[in-house]
């Protein structure tokens, strides 16, 4: 139904552009100086019928469905409802529209059949009004726009308000969902404080979330403390980042400045390509091939590494981050204006001086938003540590011991059947507020920093 | 005062020839840019370049410290010899070779620091200071040489970039003698100047006559005539005269030249 809504409303708001058009067409051929040109004309009829009739279906299509509902349930016979609770009345409504999808469980009372040859009928009508309603609106408009075609009547700025609202409208979807997203962060962090006290969560150094599962059960109450799971997720971090940004920098250095034009047309879409290796395939990389090389590596010099390390994590996440990283610094150097490597040429400067006194201090900006664009990657990134770093939660910084990270952690609570009032559950939320925190906090502090040091040209 | 000593001055012109091209060819690709120009550059001469748009009178310029090294297309045949020194000879490095001809672009670049460090990034590189106070002294030299000591010595430390145009380029110049070139060769120097300040600017070519031998393209034969000992003319790629500048502007040789500097063609 709402199918055929929709394609009558675009019938008649085209219907309504030809009108307009050939109106103002018109208006000109007999000699009228016009204000807009007639395609304009067309455009303001069919913008002015869309974008008000759109937005009154969906708020049809709100409103339908829980109306529908109450008008059903109220017209049930006196007394069925009585002694019901909410979940009752629920269940008696689920079972009203089951039945009006035609699938009917054993032997339904007939006031429970009677319901659904009712609600069904509703939907249809409802239906039916909304497709009248938006024939008689889009036409009234049609008429209002078509009557308005003159030749002083200003159709271009009506359709530039029209169009930069719907800029708007779209450029501000982004920022209520960021803001969604805190909120419904926030609230369940809330919720998650009520039941582990606060210092516990920030100051605690041990994070076990088992909660006993019956109130008979005896089981460990279950830590919520997140030093160190923050820690495991710093330690693989700092070694993505150790591998990363120095390859990284030297290799967009190298492609930017030093290598010959064939060279960098081949080098540098492969270096993309690794942006464009799935997470997941990386993983399968860091626990098959990095971590039993590091393992017996470390075996052959008598170290003991653990199966699961930081280290072969973090370094395949490192190798992750390098195209991030060089795309970066690429473009950033690339922008760097020719006359200020010409000036430094022109001085005596070797190449190598060049990149380092003069261009690399101008493209500082673009490199460190890039470097933080890795780092916020690297602490978000899931997938890799779900697969090659490990689940126990232990307070260390030897990237050759087996860590955990928040975003592990996160998964693994919300991972099978949960509920969500209890703090084991809860607590993935409080982690994830934190690590929303704490990608914030780096990327306002490295914006200050570039600002302060960069040496901006022009 | 100041026109009858350049007058006075230009039939003291020194002899010693400091920059010999002969047969010079620059394609870009396929297109040639220079078509076998020969020119002997004199010492402490100040020699302008001058012609229509695109005639080579840049290209030729870059090419006398290999700046056109820098651009992948070009390629430069024939023998241009500094000190009797080949320049495009495989042994010569560029980097030294840049070191002792200095250049000023068109469009003042100062690097992104502070006008100390554009002035002293060139002796830094070049190894010319031993010590903080040589390195303060050179800065101020330069500085007091390119006539713009008295407006930047309060400000030292504030980025170059925040100078005016006019300063900027001055600037540029100071960051050029500041490395102790012998050649300075100058880009259309005054072209995004205002009056005043190419009148700085060539008050600074003509004082920086005595140590150097200074290049200068323009399109101005105006500003030519105004600084120059000798001048070049070129045209599609050819060097079509080159003579004294007086000469070339009271009597032109060659109708090609008189019809650019009567304004009939370029």
């Amino acid at each position: 139904m709402t199918a055929i809504v929709l394609l009558a409303l675009l019938c008649v708001s085209i219907l309504g552009y030809f009108l307009n058009r050939q109106a103002a067409t018109k208006l000109r051929a007999n000699g009228t100086r016009l204000h807009s040109v007639p395609g304009y004309h067309g455009l303001y009829s069919l913008l002015s019928t869309i974008v008000p009739v759109v937005v009154l279906i969906v708020l049809w299509l709100i409103f339908q469905g829980p109306l529908i509902d109450r008008f059903t349930m109220s017209g049930l016979p006196a007394g069925s409802l009585d002694e019901l609770d909410t979940g009752g009345r629920q269940l008696i409504l689920a079972e009203i529209k089951s039945i009006s999808r035609g699938r009917i469980f054993g032997n339904p009372e007939v006031w429970k059949v009677d319901a659904a040859d009712r609600y069904v009928w509703m939907h249809a009508v409802a239906g039916w009004m909304l497709f009248g309603i938006v024939i008689v609106a889009s036409l009234g408009i049609v008429g209002l726009a078509r009557s308005r075609v003159a030749a002083d009547f200003r159709a271009r700025h009506g359709v530039e308000r029209i169009t930069s609202g719907l800029m708007l409208f779209c450029s501000t979807i982004a920022i209520f969902t960021t803001l969604g997203i805190i909120a419904a962060l926030l609230f369940e962090s809330i919720r998650f404080f009520e039941r582990v006290p606060i210092t516990e969560f920030f100051f605690g150094l041990n994070w076990e979330p088992q909660i006993p599962l019956r109130e008979d059960q005896i089981a460990a109450e279950g830590a919520f403390g997140w030093i160190p799971v923050f820690l495991g997720t710093l330690v693989i971090t700092v070694v993505a980042l150790f591998l990363a940004v120095p390859v990284g920098l030297l290799s967009a250095i190298y492609l930017n400045e030093f290598a010959p034009s064939r060279l960098r047309a081949v080098a540098k879409p492969v270096l993309e390509v690794l942006a464009g290796v799935p997470t997941v395939v990386y993983g399968f990389f860091a626990i098959l091939v990095v971590a039993p090389a590091i393992r017996s590596f470390g075996a052959s010099l008598g170290i003991p590494v653990s199966p699961n390390t930081a280290l072969a994590a973090g370094s395949v996440m490192g190798i992750m981050l390098i195209p991030f990283i060089s795309s970066f610094t690429d473009d950033a150097l690339s922008a760097v204006p020719k006359s200020l490597r010409d000036g430094a040429l022109a001085l005596g400067a070797t190449r190598a001086e060049t990149v380092l006194n003069v261009l690399f201090p101008a493209a500082i900006p673009g490199i460190v938003g890039g470097i933080l664009l890795a780092i916020s990657r690297a602490i978000g990134e899931t997938m890799i540590v779900v697969m090659a770093a490990g689940l126990i939660a232990s307070l260390t910084i030897n990237p050759l011991d087996s860590v955990t990270t928040v975003t592990v952690q996160i998964v693994t609570l919300l991972i099978g059947d949960t509920s969500f009032d209890n703090p084991k559950t809860l607590a993935a939320f409080a982690l994830g507020m934190m690590l929303f925190i704490v990608t914030l906090v780096i990327n306002v502090f490295a914006l200050r920093i570039v600002r302060k040091y960069r040496e901006a040209y022009e | 005062m100041m026109n009858d000593m350049r007058k006075i001055e230009r039939d003291t012109v020194a002899s010693e020839i400091k920059i010999q091209a002969r047969g010079v060819q620059v394609f870009y690709g396929d297109t040639h840019a220079i078509k076998d120009v020969s020119v002997d550059i004199l010492d402490k001469t100040v020699t302008a370049f001058i012609g229509p748009s695109g005639c080579g009178k840049s290209t030729f310029l870059r090419c006398l410290n290999r700046m056109n090294d820098t651009i992948d297309i070009a390629r430069v045949e024939g023998d241009i010899h500094i000190d009797g020194d080949d320049v495009y000879d495989p042994s010569i490095d560029p980097v030294q070779l840049r070191a002792k001809v200095g250049m000023v672009f068109q469009k003042p670049n100062p690097f992104p620091k502070s006008i100390y460090d554009n002035i002293a990034y060139g002796p830094r590189i070049h190894g010319l200071a031993r010590t903080k106070a040589e390195l303060d002294e050179i800065v101020e030299r330069s500085l007091r040489r390119a006539a713009i000591w008295d407006e930047v010595k309060d400000r030292l430390h504030e980025p170059g970039t925040g100078l005016s145009g006019g300063q900027q380029q001055r600037l540029c110049i100071a960051r050029a003698v500041a490395t102790e070139p012998e050649v300075l060769l100058m880009d259309e120097p005054c072209s995004a100047l205002d009056p005043i300040a190419t009148a700085q600017v060539e008050d600074l070519i003509d004082e920086l006559r005595r140590n150097y031998s200074v290049v200068i393209v323009t399109h101005s034969m105006q500003q030519a005539a105004r600084v120059s000992q000798k001048t070049a003319f070129f045209h599609l790629g050819n060097l079509v005269e080159y003579r004294e500048t007086g000469q070339i502007f009271t009597n032109p040789e060659d109708p090609r030249t008189e019809s650019y500097i009567t304004g009939r063609i370029g």
